[in-house]
């Protein structure tokens, strides 16, 4: 048993299976619904697999076609990408139970397709070891999320997708021109070899500029968030949840992953002004929130204001940090998705989102609002919960390397998220005739939400198991893992 | 207004920042090209070309493949524009279509078989096909009910499909995943190639058409 599982590519495996899958939900619409959530269970248990090999065995590389870098592509797996990886199969899971009560047969037939290209993408996009490879695979998760936020009805969606595809294929032409100052330099798309032929010219300074614009661009990190509202707004829940727990973390994944391996003699200015940037989306983002009339809005501009948190990480620089960056994002991922999907449970129950008048119909969904404030706890960084724990990491890493007043940032974020949260929370305490509208919801559109949330409250309890596999290849150590 | 005179200094700024980096920028590091020399015999056809896309670099291929057919999913994901009726077409163009379809098909497979020694391939020849379908649709002629399921949707799928089943296919026989025996490669390139011809072609004509076919069409 052994042998064979620890034979098993699952690293090709993770890429190749979501995509049969879509193919498969494409050729038979009529059971898409269930093709998907095998889909879905099966990456779940290849990315076990594949976590079950790195710790054996330690950071993996798969040279496809057997040709190696620089001639061929190399796959690439070690703690980070298979953090990225456990997030995106979790996550993907509660989306897909979620979907299976949320979309008219109509929709679900597009639903289906698009959404297993993009759990491909992701994957792929985790474990791709080659700059131009990563292009790719970011073309591919920018055009199926764009779709699937047009799959919602209405001119604002069509709008916001449509502003989203052109910022999505503007970031996209950004790192490519980066991509090409790079090869052009050094010879190489690899990671791995750029890492050890990089050194600061003119050229790598632009290429440092162009890829980190576009990818923040993508990430919406302040004052580039204009989009992600509007669009993270209107799209269909299940495609919410997605985006703001998935898709602008790739982003962000492969600005991270460069930004250890490649640009590491950037100077700390670029690191500073990344952290200055992350502190106003934290307290900007906060403020906005707080304004929002829109439970989804609020939800979405609350998504800005946490994405700032994650790039607070890249002045301090340090592998505490860094760890507390990741974790926040995974547990923001959790969190934020179970957020949307109690939103959504709201929206489909009562017919609108307007917080001032949410009283009459929260008393009715008392599985929901469990779901929303346990998510809450998260993302105000409550004890204990995942927000906690990262907020904590970043905190001590903060004091750590004397740059104490980040923590300011942390402890103010908190209270902004503490306060938006409320706004909505306090409605289910007051006294309001419940309303007398029928309407039943789909079970597993309550639990998926809420099992989400309690994952993320149950990460400020499980904390060694994530930290674990943030060790496995050392991603953030002083030497080039790989 | 406001916007606009923001814009300006900031879109110079960029042209200047970029136009120097270029014009200091060393000659181009070379190595790879050397590489791409020295494997050639092993790639299974003779042009650089087709040896980069669907060799080496295959997987980026496969990947592509996957654009491809998310972009037309996404545009049939939007519920597709009216299907416009124009009377029918005058008799030059019924006439020309008539000329012209059979030897776009055959120039596709022309550029397709001879991708693999020189300039041509799978993405050239599918956009020949794609013009042709474009073409027979302008005419008003509309796939039949029939294909217009299944079998449509497998078309649009082979391109993808049949690089996955090569890929796993390799790999279920103790290879890597793409990873070509030497002495097949060119045969198994050309059956990749030949599959990714049929998909673009089928799925540009698809995307002129803009909605999915079937209900009303004849």
């Amino acid at each position: 048993m052994e042998l064979i599982l620890g034979d098993v590519p699952w690293i090709v495996v993770l890429i190749i299976l979501p995509l049969t899958g879509g193919m498969a939900c494409f050729l038979f619409p009529a059971i898409s619904k269930s093709l998907g959530l095998l889909t879905s269970l099966a990456v779940v248990a290849c990315v076990w697999g594949l976590g079950w090999q790195l710790e054996e065995e330690g950071a993996q590389r798969y040279a496809i076609g057997g040709w190696g870098a620089p001639l061929g592509i190399d796959l690439y797996a070690d703690g980070l990408s298979l953090l990225m990886l456990v997030v995106a199969a979790l996550v993907g899971l509660g989306i897909s139970v979620y979907s299976c009560g949320y979309f008219s047969p109509d929709k679900a037939n597009h639903f289906w397709p698009l959404w297993l290209f993009l759990c491909g993408a992701l994957n792929a996009l985790f474990l791709s070891s080659d700059i131009f490879n990563l292009y790719v695979t970011l073309e591919l998760l920018g055009l199926t999320a764009v779709a699937l936020v047009a799959l919602a009805d209405g001119a604002e969606a069509l709008t916001s997708a449509m502003r989203y595809l052109l910022i999505s294929l503007l970031g996209s032409l950004f790192y490519l021109l980066g991509v090409a100052f790079l090869y052009h330099s050094f010879g190489s798309l690899d990671i791995a070899i750029l890492a050890q032929r990089a050194e600061p010219s003119p050229a790598v300074w632009a290429a440092v500029g162009l890829i980190s614009t576009g990818l923040l661009l993508k990430t919406a990190l302040f004052p580039m968030h204009f989009w992600l509202p509007a669009a993270h707004a209107c799209a269909p829940t299940p495609v919410s949840a997605l985006l703001s727990a998935l898709v602008v973390k790739a982003s962000f994944y492969i600005l991270l992953r460069m930004w250890l391996e490649i640009f590491p003699m950037v100077g700390t200015s670029f690191a500073q002004l990344l952290g200055l940037l992350g502190a106003a989306a934290v307290l900007w983002g906060g403020i906005q929130a707080l304004r929002q009339t829109r439970l989804k809005l609020l939800i979405a501009y609350s998504t800005v204001s946490q994405l700032g948190y994650l790039f607070l990480a890249f002045p301090l620089g340090t592998s505490l940090a860094w760890k507390g960056a990741l974790y926040m994002l995974l547990s923001h991922a959790m969190a934020k998705a179970a957020m949307f999907m109690a939103a959504g449970n709201i929206l489909v129950l009562g017919g609108h989102d307007r917080i001032a008048e949410l009283s009459s119909i929260t008393q009715r969904l008392p599985l929901t609002l469990t779901a929303f404030t346990l998510a809450g706890i998260s993302i105000m960084g409550l004890p204990p919960s995942g927000g906690f724990i990262a907020k904590w990491l970043l905190l001590q890493a903060s004091i750590e390397s004397g740059q104490w007043w980040w923590g300011i940032i942390l402890i103010l974020g908190g209270l902004l998220a503490a306060a938006y949260v409320f706004k909505v929370i306090g409605h289910v305490f007051t006294q309001d005739e419940p309303t007398r509208q029928a309407g039943t919801l789909p079970t597993t559109m309550e639990w998926s939400a809420l099992v989400l949330a309690l994952v993320a409250v149950l990460l400020g309890l499980f904390t060694s198991w994530p930290l674990a596999i943030m060790e496995i290849g050392s991603p953030f150590g002083t030497g080039h893992s790989g | 207004m406001e916007r606009s005179r923001w814009l300006l200094p900031l879109l110079l700024m960029l042209c200047l920042g970029l136009g120097y980096t270029v014009l200091s920028m060393p000659e181009p590091v070379e190595g790879l090209p050397e590489m791409l020399v020295d494997n050639m015999e092993v790639a299974g056809v003779s042009n650089p070309v087709t040896a980069v896309l669907l060799n080496f670099r295959g997987y980026d291929t496969l990947l592509e493949m996957g654009v491809l057919l998310v972009a037309l999913l996404g545009v049939w994901s939007l519920g597709g524009i009216p299907d416009y009726r124009e009377s029918s077409p005058g008799l030059v163009l019924d006439i020309m279509s008539r000329q012209l379809v059979p030897v776009l098909i055959l120039v596709a497979g022309y550029l397709l078989w001879v991708g693999a020694d020189a300039p041509g391939g799978a993405f050239q020849a599918g956009s020949l096909l794609g013009a042709a379908g474009v073409l027979l649709l302008l005419c008003g002629w509309r796939i039949g009910n029939r294909c217009s399921g299944l079998p449509l949707r497998f078309l649009l799928i082979l391109g993808l499909g049949m690089f996955v089943v090569a890929g796993t296919g390799l790999l279920l026989i103790g290879g890597e995943f793409l990873q070509y025996p030497s002495p097949v490669a060119r045969e198994l390139i050309l059956m990749i190639e030949a599959a990714a011809t049929l998909s673009i072609g089928a799925t540009l004509a698809a995307m002129f058409l803009g909605s999915l076919p079937g209900g009303a069409d004849k």
